[in-house]
């Protein structure tokens, strides 16, 4: 299929932190994301079994999404401040704040997996575990809106 | 928490109540005070549920050269001998002879969340008191005159397993490795036992082994052992299979080595003691953290056979502990209250009753206490000795500081007190496994 865009149209709002013109905010979000997904299944498992095994996973899920997903952060923001284009971007804005705001109740929801045993997750990790998939579910929104509409880390010359 | 009515102390006390809601610092609270937790009805506050739990452990400086402890008025104290590797128990043979159980954790407990990274970093800080070498062994020490100088000390019992409780039953002598009940022949006199260890009874040890030391007393017809076996968690968050036999004194049987649980839901015993009068068992007991600076208190208790002291389930009778499910109702229901509370987190590892007569008359027939210091409050509690005075097999009025200065002005720890025993001429032993010494505390001026 030709490429519709007319050669006259601005060039895609370029990715600052990239390797080989591949930008590094995409490959690492998938971990914090599956992390944080993962640690409301394994919260919901202990809820129904009392299994320490499953809280056991949630403490460990969070600590490797908080790793990951300050990397990812730091990708991100090299992005956002590094290009105007990108910060002109309403979706971008909402991305940011969004995923900020991911990243701290991840943390508290941490503290709060660090007690011992059923308290450790019931009931406020388990209720901190779930805001932080559905504040995900727009999070990602914003970012797909970035990617898949306004072409943002999408190279020029395709 | 306690309020105080005036309304500015108020705000601040909602302003640090919210903090400590929040817990995004150690704050300190108006707290009630720890002696209000002392004794049979002990105050007790509401729960509280941390994300930062308080961790305040005294960093340890050790002794430096002549500082002592403080000893109460009419004591005086003195190392017996120092440069040991963490003594953390003591045992006084028939002949005066001072057994001193040097002994470290297994080491064995695997890091199941990233919390335990932390904690393990944690703890590192109030353990190093300069004992990198060989430990797990116990040393023989002889004070033949009396002078409160060993002139013999000789390792008697070398390459041992943790080991903690010693009781001697005629020329057989039982050693409480963290994972078994090992007994040795003894002879009056003997500075070394060269002979292999016969193995009584297994213990509940590795890998998890959380509260590891294993407390050991003989019945007073010596046809039977009583064994303190530890929780293997603070609260069941390493899973309810894992506490299979533990949180109990186990009464095993010296010539088959067959045991049952004589009593249960106790969290880690320790101290395993004969009141003189009555000739009941007592021990003390640490109890669960992360609950608040002043929550559970610790205790000291006479304990019943067949009865049920409430860990996991509840604590001091039917004060539900809501970390742990499936809950037991039924169980919680049968939880008997402990005796006599020792104040929160003061962590008790030594009970001795006093039945010398060289110490002043006020401490005959009561019993010596060896609180080995806090972590888990933002005020430091313990990390001294105290006296409970008894009157009819009973505790009758306040614990009284005996020996204090183990931290300094500083709140460092110079010292940490686990272990106690009286010697045959009636004065105190006290292991210290931080300052690496055993202390005698005798009577002033002689």
């Amino acid at each position: 299929m030709q490429d519709v865009i007319p050669v006259t149209a601005r060039a895609n709002p370029a990715s600052t932190a990239r390797i080989a013109s591949h930008p590094i905010h995409p490959m690492l979000v998938p971990f914090p994301i599956v992390c944080f997904v993962g640690t409301l299944v394994t919260d919901v498992a202990y809820w129904k079994t009392a299994e320490m095994m499953w809280a056991d996973f949630s403490a460990w899920l969070l600590f490797a999404g908080l790793v990951m997903g300050v990397l990812a952060a730091v990708a991100g923001l090299v992005d956002f401040l590094s290009n105007r284009l990108i910060r002109a971007l309403a979706p971008a804005w909402l991305h940011l704040a969004g995923n900020a705001v991911v990243l701290v109740l991840a943390f508290f929801n941490a503290l709060v997996h660090s007690r011992d045993a059923w308290t450790s997750v019931v009931p406020a990790g388990l209720v901190l575990s779930a805001l932080t998939v559905i504040l995900m579910l727009f999070t990602g929104w914003m970012g797909w809106a970035m990617v898949y509409r306004h072409r943002v880390g999408v190279g020029n010359d395709a | 928490m306690r309020r105080t009515p005036d309304s500015p102390r108020r705000s601040i006390c909602s302003v640090a109540g919210l903090a400590a809601m929040l817990c995004l610092t150690a704050c300190k609270e108006s707290a009630p005070d720890p002696k209000t937790q002392i004794g049979a009805k002990p105050d007790l506050p509401a729960q509280q549920q941390y994300l930062l739990p308080p961790m305040h452990v005294a960093s340890v400086v050790g002794w430096k050269s002549g500082e002592t402890p403080t000893v109460a008025n009419g004591l005086q104290i003195k190392a017996l001998v120092s440069r040991l590797q963490h003594p953390r128990s003591l045992y006084v043979l028939p002949n005066g002879d001072i057994l001193v159980v040097e002994s470290k954790a297994p080491g064995t407990e695997p890091i199941k969340r990233p919390k335990d990274f932390i904690m393990k970093w944690v703890e590192s800080w109030a353990t190093s008191g300069g004992d990198t070498g060989e430990s797990n062994r116990i040393t023989l020490l002889r004070d033949a005159d009396g002078d409160g100088v060993a002139e013999l000390k000789s390792v008697f019992l070398d390459h041992l397993n943790s080991p903690f409780g010693v009781a001697l039953v005629g020329n057989d002598l039982y050693v409480a490795n963290t994972d078994a009940i090992v007994r040795y022949p003894y002879n009056p006199g003997d500075t070394k036992i060269t002979a292999p260890g016969t193995t009584l009874t297994l213990l509940p040890g590795g890998p998890i082994d959380h509260h590891w030391t294993k407390s050991l007393v003989a019945s007073e017809d010596g046809s039977l052992l009583y064994v303190g076996v530890g929780s293997n968690s603070n609260i069941t968050e390493n899973g309810i299979e894992a506490e299979k036999d533990r949180a109990a004194i186990w009464e095993v049987d010296r010539a088959t080595g067959r045991w049952r649980i004589f009593a249960s839901g106790l969290r880690n015993p320790n101290g395993l003691s004969w009141e003189p009068q009555t000739h009941a068992l007592w021990a003390v007991i640490n109890e669960r953290d992360e609950l608040g600076p002043n929550l559970v208190p610790d205790y000291l208790t006479s304990v019943k056979d067949g009865a049920f002291y409430g860990w996991p389930y509840s604590y001091y009778g039917q004060n539900v502990d809501p970390r742990v499910q499936p809950q037991r109702p039924d169980l919680v229901a049968k939880a008997i209250a402990p005796d006599y509370a020792l104040s929160s987190h003061v962590a008790p590892l030594g009970l001795v009753f006093y039945t010398g007569t060289n110490l002043p008359a006020s401490y005959r027939g009561g019993a010596f206490v060896g609180e080995h210091g806090s972590w888990n409050r933002p005020e430091l509690n313990g990390y001294k000795v105290v006296f409970v005075p008894f009157a009819n097999g009973r505790p009758n009025g306040p614990a009284q500081d005996v020996v204090t200065g183990f931290l300094n002005p500083d709140e460092k720890s110079r010292g940490r007190p686990v272990g106690l025993a009286v010697d045959k001429s009636g004065n105190l032993l006290i292991a210290d496994d931080v300052g690496n010494t055993v202390w005698r505390v005798s009577p002033a001026g002689r």
